[in-house]
């Protein structure tokens, strides 16, 4: 079997170990560079399926890597790292290409989780219907289903519910959630994300029914497919 | 080196400079009155010589000879010349002893040299003078001394050198004195700030209480320092308050690996005291982060990030997104607009700044109490309202809640890290609009944005939704 392979730029040695470890520890194959020229070079030939670059790298900034690769229609999925949390610095590098954009000091299961859902992007389908195990939710009629059962679900349940279908089996953390869901670009002091997941999960999963929703401590939660 | 520096600096080449000229038109005015004066005694000498050449003309020989003695022993001062010559030029009266050469006659008066034996010595003299020829062959002369208008001269001169000197010297002396004075303020000034720059932040520079530029200059750098030193003491308050938030999670983070280190006997054990650290260092790290992103939209100037946004739309957002929260607090959460309005600004910062009052509100309203987002129009602009029936801030505290990290004595045990209302202050700063936090009871926050509103005409809807 293909195994993925991510290109990790990173100049700080500890830093790129702990997620390489993790990273192979997943599964992947991961292959290390710590300059800009290098990495640029490993990005052009080793075709990695994922890419997690560094943003103030020796020899080439990481935003003009991301920038080179999509002049050259280079479309690898790539994660921006960067210590600076500015807002703006996030904004530049998602606009100079990057796909995400996490902030140090991350948690490794953050990072992970980002990869795998930049790894596994919903593909756009002309779908109107989502389906995962029992579930089904009509986008045109707005409404869910689990079986036989009928869900009745608010619009902001309903965003929530469509966002982790399409998205099911994977970890999606907290951040992630508050990002893509309600639109914040910062993390609340409120447990915001575990308020409305309790809300959807009362509905989701009914008294007597296998759960769908799970959550995973310290990380966040993931839709599974049940049987 | 301070004596070489004055010669060079600007105040003393200014004076110089104005004192040069000042001596060159006075030097000029006196050229002008000199060369005057002068030619106003020759014309009247010449009038003079006119009137009295035509008098011993009109005499007969003999009285002639006796009026040229006459004219002559009257002249004390010895500036009248005369003389009266044969048609061979041979001396018949008057004090010159011949004609002087080539001189011409019947002319109106000129510069001639002429000799005179008379007393002592030869004397050799230029003076003005005319003759002509009268009918008996001889010829007349009458001059007259000119030599007054270089004793004019003189006093001219004189007069320069006793009053223009003296004013240019004292100029520069004048024009020395201030360099040096201004230098002498200036050395001190530099003293002072080496200090400043040194660490002393309470050295102010010498300020005398007198109307003058430098002065005045002092006074507002004093000003300035004034300021300054409040905030840097604001700030270094600040730093020791940053330490103690950061290190209260740390220790607890600490005490849990020890304690886990030491006393778990499982791997479950293990990892719960784990994650009770990972929680300690995360709280630690939002704090460096909410720290970080308040530094980054207090000094960031984010106009490029700006937009229209409808006020509206986001307090709706706001509204959906915390309502589950309320409603398991049992509190009815609300919100009422009242017309449109539209700031410009950054969306995500003005979500974020309301998103944060809302958040407040709720956590400081007891169960079965409400909060209420309001969007109104006052004659000064829109207002973002935002109020709870909680404890609000008391009178004495509306102040100091934006101060870092301040939380009140009454919700100690609220958890957050006090930052929020810091948060909000500089995102409303940011935006040109005006935070007011009324003091309680009930907590009234509001968002003032002077300027633009959309049709104000706009009915009221208010969506209203209870526990």
């Amino acid at each position: 079997m293909h195994m993925t392979k991510v290109l990790l730029i990173e100049d700080d040695n500890e830093t790129a170990e702990e997620i390489s470890a993790e990273l192979t520890g997943r599964g992947f194959e991961v292959e290390w560079s710590a300059d800009g020229f290098d990495g640029l070079d490993k990005a052009r030939s080793l075709r990695p399926d994922a890419m997690i670059v560094d943003r103030l790298l020796p020899g080439m900034d990481g935003l003009a890597i991301v920038d080179t690769l999509r002049k050259d229609q280079v479309r690898t999925p790539v994660l921006v790292l960067s210590a600076l949390g500015a807002v703006n610095d996030r904004v530049r590098g998602l606009r100079m290409g990057g796909d995400d954009y996490l902030t140090k000091p991350f948690a490794v299961v953050e990072l992970v989780a980002r990869i795998e859902a930049l790894l596994r992007r919903p593909v756009e389908t002309r779908e109107t219907i989502l389906r995962v195990g029992e579930l089904e939710l009509d986008l045109i009629e707005r409404k869910v289903r689990r079986g036989d059962r009928s869900i009745d679900l608010l619009p902001r349940e309903f965003r929530l519910l469509e966002y982790m279908m399409r998205r099911s089996d994977q970890l999606l953390t907290r951040a992630m959630l508050l990002e893509e869901v309600w639109n914040y670009k910062f993390v609340p002091t409120t447990n915001l994300v575990d308020v409305h997941m309790g809300r959807l999960r009362h509905k989701v999963d009914g008294p007597g029914e296998a759960a769908m929703i799970h959550n995973v401590r310290g990380a966040g939660f993931i839709l599974r497919t049940v049987g | 080196m301070l004596q070489a520096q004055f010669l060079r600096s600007n105040t003393f080449r200014w004076t110089s400079a104005v004192a040069g000229l000042f001596a060159a038109f006075i030097v000029v005015l006196f050229g002008f009155i000199y060369f005057n004066i002068d030619s106003y005694l020759v014309d009247r000498s010449d009038r003079l010589i006119d009137t009295q050449i035509a008098f011993l003309a009109s005499l007969p020989f003999e009285h002639s000879v006796n009026a040229i003695e006459d004219h002559l022993r009257q002249d004390n001062r010895g500036v009248q010349f005369s003389g009266l010559f044969d048609s061979s030029g041979k001396r018949l009266a008057g004090n010159l002893d011949q004609l002087p050469n080539d001189f011409k006659l019947g002319a109106p008066p000129q510069n001639v040299r002429v000799k005179q034996s008379g007393g002592g010595q030869p004397v050799d003299k230029l003076i003005r003078a005319t003759a002509r020829r009268l009918g008996n062959g001889n010829i007349v002369l009458v001059g007259r001394d000119v030599d007054e208008t270089w004793e004019i001269s003189h006093v001219v001169g004189e007069a320069l050198a006793l009053g223009l000197l003296p004013a240019l010297c004292f100029c520069l002396l004048a024009g020395a004195w201030l360099s040096l004075r201004a230098q002498r303020r200036v050395e001190e000034v530099n003293q002072r700030v080496q200090r400043i720059i040194a660490g002393d932040l309470r050295e102010r520079l010498p300020h005398r209480d007198v109307d003058e530029p430098f002065s005045r200059l002092a006074g507002i750098v004093n000003g300035m320092l004034n300021e300054m030193e409040t905030m840097i003491n604001a700030l270094s308050g600040v730093g020791n308050d940053i330490a103690h938030e950061l290190r209260t999670p740390l220790t607890r983070a600490r005490l849990m690996l020890e304690r886990g280190r030491s006393n778990a006997t499982s791997l479950e054990q293990l990892q719960e005291t784990t994650d009770k650290a990972i929680a300690g260092i995360d709280q630690a790290l939002s704090i460096v982060t909410a720290l970080l992103r308040l530094a980054d939209i207090e000094n960031s100037r984010r106009f490029a990030a700006f937009g229209d946004v409808l006020i509206p739309d986001l307090l709706r957002q706001v509204c959906d997104i915390y309502e589950p929260i309320a409603e398991d607090k049992q509190i009815a959460l609300s919100v009422r607009i009242s017309g449109n309005l539209e700031v410009r600004g950054d969306r995500d910062l003005l979500f974020e700044a309301i998103v944060n009052l809302v958040d407040n509100a709720v956590k400081f309203t007891p169960e079965g109490g409400s909060v209420m987002i309001e969007l109104a129009h006052t004659e000064k602009g829109g207002v973002v309202r935002v109020t709870d029936t909680g404890p609000g801030i008391p009178r004495a505290e509306t102040e100091a809640v934006l101060r870092r990290f301040y939380r009140s004595d009454k919700v100690r045990y609220t958890p957050g890290i006090g930052l929020g209302l810091n948060l909000v202050a500089a995102i409303v700063k940011l935006h040109g609009c005006r935070l007011l936090i009324h003091p309680g009871p009930g907590g009234c926050v509001e968002i003032l944005c002077p300027g633009r509103q959309l049709d104000k005409s706009a009915k009221t809807s208010a969506v209203s939704r209870a526990a």
